[in-house]
C-alpha cells in the first residue's frame, strides 16, 4: 500500500538542481493554484496582491535556480535606486555618469557569469596563457533580467518615463515568474502602469489566454522534447557518424525545436499574463513564413530584436551615422576575419585580404548603388548589432558566426531590394515566387542554426560535410521507418506553424463563451496526451551507413 | 464583463479533479501508464506497487568449471586485466607481455594487436589512445591497418582517408566469401584510388613501411603515389611492402578486379602497433564466417601478439533483454575457432560498457548489462582468455547516464558511445591495466 512520505514532501520546497522548477512539474501545478486562489482573493488590495505576487515570483525563482535569487533582488534594488536619482538629478554630466553606472552594474554581472571563460579560452588560445577556466553557473534568466534593467534605466535616462514609484512595482517587473526563463523581454513602461490597475478581464482575454498557454506548452513540451530526445540529439552528438540525409534531417528537426521551444515558452507565458490582467505583446509570429531574411527577423523574437534595434543599433548611429561602437567592432569583425582566414583555413595573405576586402566592399554597396555615405554606416551598425546578438545567446563563436551570417544576410537583402526592387514588384506578389523565396530563406536560417546548434566549429563543419558530400539517398527507406514518429511530429510542427496568425482570434471570436467543463476537458485531454509522449517508447538511433 | 472569475473557476477545478484522480490513481493502484507518469503525488508517495514485465534472467548459465586456483569472481572487478587466477600478483597475457619486455629491453621487434570491436571504437576511437600510450612506452610509430574505404572516414582523426566511390565492398552484410579480413571487408577494384595519409606520427625523421594487405592475386600490376609497380600476391593473404620512407601519406589505385585488397598498414620497422577493426552492429559472432585456412594464413603472413574482442552493445538493443545465454553459446565456438588459429596469440576479451534505456522517463542502465557481462566473462574463462571489465572501468551502473550528462561530455545523448573525450578516458584506463600486468610479470620475472 502507498504512504504519504512526509520527508519528501518537505523537499518539494526546496530548490533541487536535479529538478529545478519549470512549468511541467507537478509542483508547479500545485503553485499556481494557490497563487490564482490568493491573488483572487485579494485582487482588489492592489499592494497586498503586489506583495503576494513579488513573494511567488521570488520563490519561483529560488525553486529554478536556488540562492541566484539574490542576484535578481540585488539588481533591482541598485536599478531602481539609480533609477530614482538618473530621474531626479538635473546636471547632464552627473545623469549621464549614474547611467553608465548602471550599464556597468548590469553589464558587468552578464559579463562575469556568462563571458569570463569564453575570454580566458581566448586570451589562453591567442596568446598561449595557461590560466584555468573558473567554476561559474550561469544563473537562470540573467539574459534577460540584465537586458530589463538596462532598458528600464536608459529609458528613463531618455526621459521616456517616470522610475517605478514603489520598490515593489520594479521588484514585480523584474521577477514576474511566467517570463523568467526565457522571456519575452518586457519593457518597464509597458509593464509598469499596469501593475496598480483593477483585476479586469474580458472572455476573450480568457480564452486567449487559454489558447496560448496550453498551444505553448504543446509546442515546448511535447513537440520539441519529443524531436530533441528521440532523433536530434544523437545525430547532433557526432553529426560524422550519421549520412547527409540523417544529418539534414536534424537541422530541420533543430528548426522546429529552437521555434517550439522559444515561442512556446514565450506564448505560456504571455497566455497566463493575460490571465492575470497583464498584456505582453506577442513575441513570434511564424518567422518561417517569412519570405526574406528581413521579414523573419521582424517575427523572430520580436522583444529581443526590438530590444537590440532600441538601445544598441540606434545608439550605434542606426541608420543615420556611425560612432565610436561601429567603427570598433566593425575593425574587430574584419580583422577578425583576415585572420581567421589565415590562421584557421590556411589561406595565404594576399587571398585572406581579398576576401576580407569584398566582404567590406559587400557592406559598402547599398551606399555605392545609392550614392550615400550614410549607407556604409547603416550596414556596419546592422553587422554589429547582429554579432553582439548572436554573442547574447551563448558564449561562444559559433554564435558570433550564427550573428555574422545573419548580419550579412540583411546586408545581402538590401543590396538585392536596392537592385530588384522595380523589377520584381509584379513578382512579388507572385504565389510561386513567395514560395521560392519562403523556402530559400528558411534554409539560409536553417543553414545557420548548424552554426548554433553545434558546441564547436569542427562539428559544423562535419555536419554541413556529411550533408554536401555523404548524403545517401538510398537509406531513406531504412531511416523512414526507423524515424517515422519523429518525422511525423516535425511535419506536425510545420502544420502548426503553417496556421494563419489570425486564425486562433477568428475562432475564438466565432466561439465566443465556451462552457466551462469543455475546457477542464481540454486540459485533461493535454495532460494525457503529455504522459503519453513522456512515457512513449523512445525511438532509439540506428545506424545507416550499412 | 469582468471574466476575471473564470480563470479561478478553471484552475480550481481543473486542479481539484487532477488532485482526486491522481490521490484515487494512488490509492487504487490505476496502471494506466500516461496516466501514471503524471500523477500529481507520485513524488511525495512511497512504496510503489507497480513492477515491469522483464525477461527472466536465466537460471542455467553456461557451466564455469571450478578450478582449484581460479576465482571466476574476479570478472566483477574494474581497470583489471584478470585471467581468473586466484593469486592476483600472477599477471595475465604472459606471452604478449615478454614481448613487451623485449621490445623494452632494446631487441628489434614488431609487436602487433588486433583490436576488434562494434561502432564503440569506430574512427579509431579507444584505439588511438591505447596506441599512442603503447607506442610512447616501447616504441613504434605508425597508425597500423587502415581499410581501404569506410563510412566513417570523416570521423576517424588518425588517419586523413579520400578514395574515388567505385570500390566494391564485399562484408558481412553483404558478403559470401570466407575470406574477408578481420576488418569485415574485401575490396576490388577497376581503376580507383585511395589514399591516406597517418597523423599519428609524432617521430618527423620516423621511417614508416607502408604495406598493402591483399589477398591472392598472382601477379598485377598497380599504382602507387603515381607511379606503375608491378606486385607479386601469391598467398591466401599477402603483406607486401610498397613504400619505405619518410612520407606519411601513400596514394594507391588498382584497376585489376582479380586482386582482392583489404587495406594498408602504417607500420615503423620495429614497435608497437594497433590495428583498429571497427564494424558496426556486430556482437563477435560473424566471425564465424571466416575460413580456417584463410585465418591461419593472416597467422603466419600478418601475425599478431594479442587479439582483443570488444562487443557487447548491440546485444542490448531490447530494453528488458536478460537472456544471454544463446550469446555465450554462439560466442564461444568463435573464440575456439581463432584461437586455434592463432595458436601463439594472447586472447583479451573486453565486456561491453554501459549503456542505458529509459526506463519510467529516467535514463538507466540497461537490466541486462550484469548477465550480459556475466556471459561474457564466462566466454573469457571457458576459452583460457583473460577478461576486462569494461563496464565497471567507466563507472559501472549508469556510468553513461552520468557522462553524457558532464560539462563537457564524455558521451553521447544516445546513452550508448562515449565521445572521443570518453574514448580516450576508456583508453588510457585499458592501457594503465595492460602496464599494471607488465609490472606484476617484470616482478615475477626478477
Amino acid at each position: 500500500m502507498p504512504s504519504f512520505d512526509i520527508q519528501a514532501f518537505l523537499d518539494q520546497f526546496l530548490y533541487d538542481p536535479k529538478y529545478p522548477l519549470l512549468f511541467n512539474n507537478g509542483f508547479f501545478v500545485f503553485f499556481f493554484a494557490l497563487f490564482i486562489g490568493l491573488y483572487y482573493r485579494f485582487r482588489n488590495h492592489f499592494k497586498l496582491r503586489q506583495y503576494i505576487f513579488c513573494f511567488f515570483s521570488l520563490y519561483f525563482f529560488y525553486k529554478a535556480s536556488g540562492v541566484f535569487v539574490v542576484f535578481v533582488i540585488l539588481s533591482a534594488i541598485v536599478d531602481y535606486v539609480l533609477s530614482n536619482a538618473i530621474f531626479r538629478q538635473q546636471d547632464r554630466r552627473k545623469k549621464k555618469l549614474l547611467l553608465i553606472c548602471s550599464i556597468v552594474f548590469n553589464l558587468g554581472l552578464l559579463f562575469y557569469f556568462k563571458y569570463t571563460n569564453f575570454f580566458i579560452d581566448t586570451i589562453n588560445n591567442l596568446f598561449s596563457a595557461g590560466f584555468n577556466p573558473l567554476n561559474i553557473l550561469l544563473p537562470v534568466g540573467i539574459s534577460f533580467y540584465t537586458f530589463e534593467n538596462l532598458s528600464y534605466t536608459i529609458d528613463v535616462y531618455r526621459g521616456h518615463f517616470e522610475p517605478a514609484r514603489r520598490f515593489s512595482d520594479y521588484l514585480l517587473f523584474l521577477s514576474f515568474f511566467p517570463k523568467l526563463v526565457m522571456g519575452p523581454i518586457v519593457r518597464a513602461h509597458d509593464f509598469v502602469p499596469q501593475i496598480n490597475k483593477p483585476y479586469i478581464i474580458t472572455e476573450n482575454d480568457f480564452a486567449k489566454g487559454f489558447y496560448l498557454i496550453f498551444s505553448g506548452l504543446f509546442k515546448k513540451l511535447i513537440i520539441s522534447d519529443y524531436i530533441t530526445l528521440n532523433y536530434v540529439n544523437y545525430i547532433f552528438d557526432d553529426p560524422s557518424r550519421y549520412t547527409g540525409l540523417e544529418n539534414l534531417f536534424a537541422v530541420y528537426g533543430y528548426a522546429v525545436i529552437i521555434y517550439c521551444d522559444f515561442s512556446g515558452y514565450s506564448d505560456t507565458a504571455i497566455g497566463i499574463a493575460k490571465w492575470l490582467g497583464f498584456s505582453i505583446p506577442i513575441n513570434f509570429k511564424s518567422p518561417y513564413q517569412g519570405k526574406n531574411i528581413t521579414v523573419f527577423w521582424r517575427r523572430w523574437h520580436i522583444s529581443l530584436s526590438s530590444w537590440l534595434r532600441d538601445y544598441l543599433y540606434i545608439p550605434l548611429g542606426g541608420n543615420k551615422k556611425g560612432s565610436f561602437g561601429t567603427w570598433f567592432f566593425s575593425a574587430v569583425f574584419f580583422g577578425g576575419l583576415f585572420f581567421a582566414f589565415i590562421k584557421r583555413f590556411h589561406l595565404s595573405l594576399f587571398i585572406s585580404l581579398c576576401i576580407t576586402a569584398a566582404t567590406l566592399v559587400l557592406f559598402m554597396l547599398p551606399a555605392i548603388i545609392k550614392k550615400e555615405k550614410g549607407g556604409i554606416t547603416t550596414n556596419l551598425n546592422l553587422l554589429t548589432t547582429m554579432l553582439l546578438g548572436g554573442l547574447w545567446h551563448g558564449a561562444s563563436w559559433n554564435f558570433i558566426i550564427w550573428g555574422v551570417l545573419h548580419g550579412m544576410a540583411l546586408a545581402i537583402h538590401k543590396i538585392w531590394m536596392l537592385l530588384t526592387g522595380k523589377a520584381f514588384e509584379k513578382a512579388n506578389t507572385n504565389w510561386f515566387y513567395t514560395a521560392i523565396a519562403v523556402l530559400i530563406t528558411f534554409h539560409f536560417v536553417c543553414f545557420c542554426w548548424v552554426f548554433f546548434k553545434c558546441t564547436t566549429l569542427e562539428d559544423a563543419s562535419n555536419m554541413l560535410y556529411q550533408i554536401t558530400y555523404n548524403f545517401s539517398f538510398s537509406v531513406w527507406g531504412a531511416f523512414f521507418d526507423n524515424y517515422w514518429p519523429v518525422l511525423a511530429m516535425i511535419v506536425v510542427a510545420f502544420m502548426l506553424h503553417a496556421i494563419p496568425d489570425d486564425y486562433a482570434d477568428k475562432l475564438i471570436d466565432r466561439f465566443k463563451k465556451v462552457p466551462m467543463p469543455v475546457y477542464i476537458a481540454l486540459f485533461f485531454v493535454f495532460v494525457v496526451v503529455y504522459g503519453y509522449f513522456k512515457s512513449s517508447e523512445p525511438v532509439m538511433p540506428i545506424y545507416l551507413q550499412f | 464583463m469582468n471574466s476575471n472569475r473564470r480563470v479561478l473557476q478553471f484552475v480550481a477545478g481543473s486542479f481539484s479533479f487532477y488532485l482526486l484522480i491522481s490521490i484515487a490513481g494512488t490509492l487504487l493502484g490505476f496502471q494506466w501508464i500516461p496516466f501514471k507518469r503524471v500523477n500529481l503525488i507520485s513524488d511525495v508517495m512511497t512504496g510503489d506497487s507497480s513492477h515491469q514485465i522483464m525477461d527472466k534472467p536465466d537460471s542455467n548459465l553456461l557451466i564455469i568449471e571450478d578450478l582449484p586456483d581460479k576465482n571466476f569472481e574476479l570478472y566483477k572487478k574494474g581497470r583489471i586485466i584478470t585471467s581468473f587466477s586466484s593469486d592476483t600478483s600472477l599477471p595475465s597475457l604472459n606471452n604478449f607481455l615478454q614481448k613487451l619486455a623485449e621490445l623494452k629491453t632494446g631487441k628489434k621487434r614488431k609487436i602487433r594487436i588486433a583490436y576488434f570491436g562494434d561502432s564503440m571504437i569506430e574512427g579509431d576511437l579507444l584505439t588511438q589512445t591505447v596506441r599512442k600510450l603503447l607506442q610512447q612506452t616501447f616504441g613504434g610509430s605508425g597508425v597500423g591497418f587502415v581499410p581501404i574505404t569506410s563510412q566513417v572516414s570523416k570521423f576517424r582523426q588518425s588517419v586523413i582517408h579520400n578514395y574515388s566511390g567505385g570500390w566494391q565492398d564485399e562484408n558481412f552484410n553483404n558478403g559470401k566469401t570466407g575470406r574477408l579480413y578481420f576488418s569485415g571487408h574485401l575490396f576490388r577494384s577497376n581503376g580507383n584510388w585511395v589514399q591516406m595519409i597517418d597523423q599519428t606520427i609524432t617521430d618527423s625523421a620516423a621511417i614508416i613501411e607502408k604495406s598493402l594487405i591483399c589477398g591472392n592475386g598472382g601477379s598485377v600490376s598497380i599504382t602507387v603515389n603515381e607511379y606503375p609497380v608491378s606486385i607479386n600476391a601469391p598467398g591466401m593473404l599477402n603483406r607486401i611492402p610498397l613504400v619505405n620512407d619518410m612520407f606519411r601519406g601513400i596514394k594507391l589505385s588498382v584497376a585489376n578486379e582479380n586482386l582482392p585488397v583489404y587495406g594498408i598498414s602504417f607500420e615503423s620497422a620495429f614497435g608497437i602497433f594497433v590495428d583498429n577493426f571497427s564494424f558496426r552492429g556486430i556482437t563477435g559472432i560473424e566471425f564465424a564466417r571466416i575460413d580456417s585456412a584463410f585465418m591461419r594464413a593472416i597467422a603466419a603472413n600478418n601475425p599478431y601478439d594479442l587479439i582483443v574482442f570488444q562487443y557487447g552493445v548491440n546485444l542490448l538493443f531490447r530494453p528488458n533483454n536478460r537472456n544471454f545465454n544463446w550469446y555465450g553459446k554462439a560466442m564461444l565456438p568463435v573464440v575456439r575457432k581463432i584461437k586455434n588459429c592463432f595458436d601463439k596469440t594472447d586472447f583479451l576479451i573486453v565486456s561491453t560498457a554501459d549503456r542505458a534505456f529509459r526506463y519510467g522517463g529516467e535514463y538507466k542502465s540497461a537490466v541486462g548489462i550484469d548477465s550480459l557481462i556475466k556471459i561474457q566473462a564466462t566466454v573469457a574463462y571457458e576459452t583460457g582468455s583473460a577478461f576486462y571489465n569494461q563496464f565497471a572501468s567507466m563507472g559501472g551502473t549508469n556510468s553513461i547516464v552520468d557522462w553524457a550528462k558532464r560539462t563537457p561530455s564524455l558521451a553521447g545523448r544516445d546513452y550508448v558511445h562515449p565521445n572521443h573525450r570518453g574514448a580516450e578516458v576508456l583508453g588510457a584506463y585499458l592501457y594503465e591495466a595492460i602496464i599494471n600486468e607488465y609490472k606484476k610479470y617484470i616482478r615475477t620475472r626478477k
